[in-house]
């Protein structure tokens, strides 16, 4: 039986050594004579790491000491010179007594192990960095919608995001998304490809590729998901640039059918008025002409606001100055339609910052178009604009409204919406678009509240306090000051 | 074909203007409105031989209105006519309308705008003589 055993403790694939507690070796299996010598009777500190002295934490004195095993890691130098990164366990050999008497040490060769450790630390590192810089916007997501990770792209455009909703984080909605591609791939474990508009931390619109993958733990299933988004807003801008050349000559040509029309119909009640020798049909139709090159004018301007960008140039602006300019300019047009437009300044509404060109084309676009609705109201009489403005801090308020022909909810909505007319033939869906980007640029908004029959009411808010940001941008060009 | 009742739907107050005069010059009977709701209060009192109706209108379009018209036959002997700055986009826009309103006659006529007066008056004329060859039928 002995015999077997001290078979068994000569074969053991690893370094086996017995240390008495002066720390002398008094026995060692076969592998460590192989690598360190016959070196029984030496100190273990001597054999194994060449010292002159014992080692700190040594774990034999360790278990000389309280009796028990310990473990470590240490690194051994063979009689060859090799390094021998291993893993220590000891174990106290008693007498009868129970009195640890000598301290066997068993070194396990662990250089294998260090080496993948480090090749899976390296790989690691390799794919968190990856991970970290990759150009696109990265998050992992739990089913319940938890954001688990998120890259460096991810944190700079959408904030720290870790444990907040996706679509919080996302879009800034208070809950989830109507069509959710996460909770599509923990259901069905496919990968989802989709387009969105999400929202970054700052408020700023990106159009985004979105693909979402689901992420199996061991057990294959679907533990989370992966969402790789990659900004396409500047290719949507391109391509929304391109369809609104296309959609502006569109509107353009339409547009120009419609003041034509008007202009033949002018033409044919001046020639028809002639020749039926009828004063009131030719005032009527040159009226007519008037009113459609007017149009022209006008349509040309929208088309140059457009076209052109430029710098704001914000200056002071009396408020109820600009109002009664705007007022005098529509003044000719509303007399001809024998309508009613005035202006109510409330007190002393003072100065706003802004630029004087680009607010008063946005007034007057607006003025015109209240214009129009009581123009296209056949069904009552006694129309009327009413301009009024009022300082409302932190606003500086514009109100124009009329009891025209109105707008349903539909038309509202849209009124501000690039091409959109409800003007039919005679509108380009430029001029609210412009007066809406204008007023956005200043900080400032338009409201407007409107009901089939009864009239419209637009409100314009301008800032009191002018916006930093408004110095920056640019705005459409306007040709105001060229009426 | 003097007399002839000709109903004007546009919400171009311009278009309406020219249009009433014109047609009035011609010996026509004009009515006019700016929407498809109350072109048709004004079919109900005044029986048109003819609609000459805008396609983009507030509300209610003018092949909505086409589509009311020839649903109900009370009006199958009114003939709609549109007119649009939108040629090719009514004609896709009428074919598709209309193929989701199986078997219903599209309009019976188109014309563009800026308006062609000698056309209106052309296709106003052979809505006229078709008028005149189904009464001979009917007659027989």
């Amino acid at each position: 039986m002995t015999e077997r055993y001290r078979q068994y403790f000569e074969e053991m694939p690893c370094y086996l050594s017995v240390h008495d507690p002066s720390f002398r070796i008094i026995d060692g299996n076969q592998r460590f004579r192989r690598d360190f010598g016959e070196r029984l009777g030496d100190q273990c500190y001597r054999v194994y790491k060449g010292r002159d002295e014992g080692c700190e934490n040594c774990p034999v004195a360790a278990t000389f000491a309280d009796g028990v095993s310990h473990m470590s890691e240490q690194i051994l130098v063979t009689t060859g010179g090799e390094k021998v990164q291993v893993l220590v366990n000891t174990t106290p050999i008693r007498n009868g007594a129970g009195e640890t008497v000598a301290v066997m040490e068993m070194h396990t060769d662990i250089r294998e192990v260090k080496l993948l450790q480090e090749q899976l630390r390296r790989s690691q590192s390799r794919l968190g960095r990856l991970f970290e810089e990759v150009p696109c916007y990265i998050s992992v997501q739990g089913p319940d919608r938890v954001i688990q990770h998120a890259n460096r792209a991810f944190r700079e455009t959408f904030g720290p995001a870790l444990g907040d909703h996706c679509y919080s984080v996302y879009k800034h909605r208070d809950e989830p998304c109507l069509y959710c591609p996460s909770q599509e791939v923990f259901a069905n474990g496919k990968v989802q490809k989709h387009e969105e508009l999400v929202t970054s931390a700052c408020g700023e619109q990106i159009n985004v590729l979105c693909t979402t993958a689901p992420l199996h733990n061991a057990a294959g299933e679907i533990e989370a998901v992966i969402e790789m988004s990659t900004d396409i807003t500047e290719i949507r801008k391109l391509q929304s640039q391109l369809t609104s050349i296309g959609l502006l000559v569109g509107s353009i040509s339409h547009g120009i059918k419609g003041l034509l029309t008007g202009l033949d119909g002018g033409m044919y009640l001046v020639n028809t008025g002639f020749d039926k020798n009828r004063p009131e049909r030719v005032k009527q139709g040159w009226e007519m002409v008037q009113r459609n090159v007017e149009r022209i004018r006008s349509m040309v301007l929208d088309i140059l606001y457009y076209a052109k960008d430029r710098d704001l140039e914000i200056n002071d602006i009396d408020a109820a100055r600009l109002a009664a300019d705007v007022v005098d300019s529509g003044q000719k047009r509303a007399t001809d339609l024998d309508l009613a437009l005035t202006l109510a300044v409330a007190d002393e509404p003072g100065v706003v910052p802004g630029d004087p060109k680009a607010v008063r084309a946005m007034l007057v676009n607006i003025v015109e178009n209240s214009l129009d609705a009581c123009r296209a109201d056949t069904y009552k009489t006694g129309h009327a604009v009413v301009v009024t403005v009022r300082r409302v801090p932190p606003w500086m308020e514009f109100a124009i409204e009329d009891n025209g022909i109105g707008m349903d909810r539909e038309t509202r909505e849209k009124i501000f919406s690039l091409f959109f007319s409800s003007k039919g033939i005679s509108g380009t869906g430029l001029g609210l678009f412009i007066s809406n980007k204008i007023a956005d640029k200043l900080g400032g908004s338009i409201d407007v509240a409107s009901e089939p029959g009864k009239g419209s009411r637009f409100v314009v808010r301008l800032p009191l306090e002018a916006k930093p940001s408004t110095h920056q941008g640019s705005a459409p060009e306007t040709a105001a000051g060229e009426r | 074909m003097s007399g002839q009742r000709v109903l004007v739907v546009d919400d171009d107050p311009d278009t309406v203007i020219y249009l009433t005069a014109f047609l009035e010059d011609h010996g026509y009977d004009v009515r006019a409105t700016n929407d498809t709701v109350h072109a048709l209060d004004t079919i109900e009192r005044y029986h048109p031989e003819v609609i000459l109706a805008d396609v983009v209108l507030p509300g209610r379009s003018g092949l909505d209105l086409l589509v009311t018209i020839r649903r109900d036959p009370r009006w199958r002997d009114c003939a709609v006519v549109m007119i649009t700055g939108m040629d090719e986009i009514l004609q896709h826009d009428c074919a598709s309308y209309l193929v989701s309103h199986e078997g219903m006659a599209g309009p019976d006529g188109v014309l563009g705008k800026p308006i062609d007066p000698g056309a209106v008056l052309a296709v106003l004329a052979e809505l006229s003589r078709r008028r005149a060859c189904t009464k001979l039928e009917e007659c027989r």
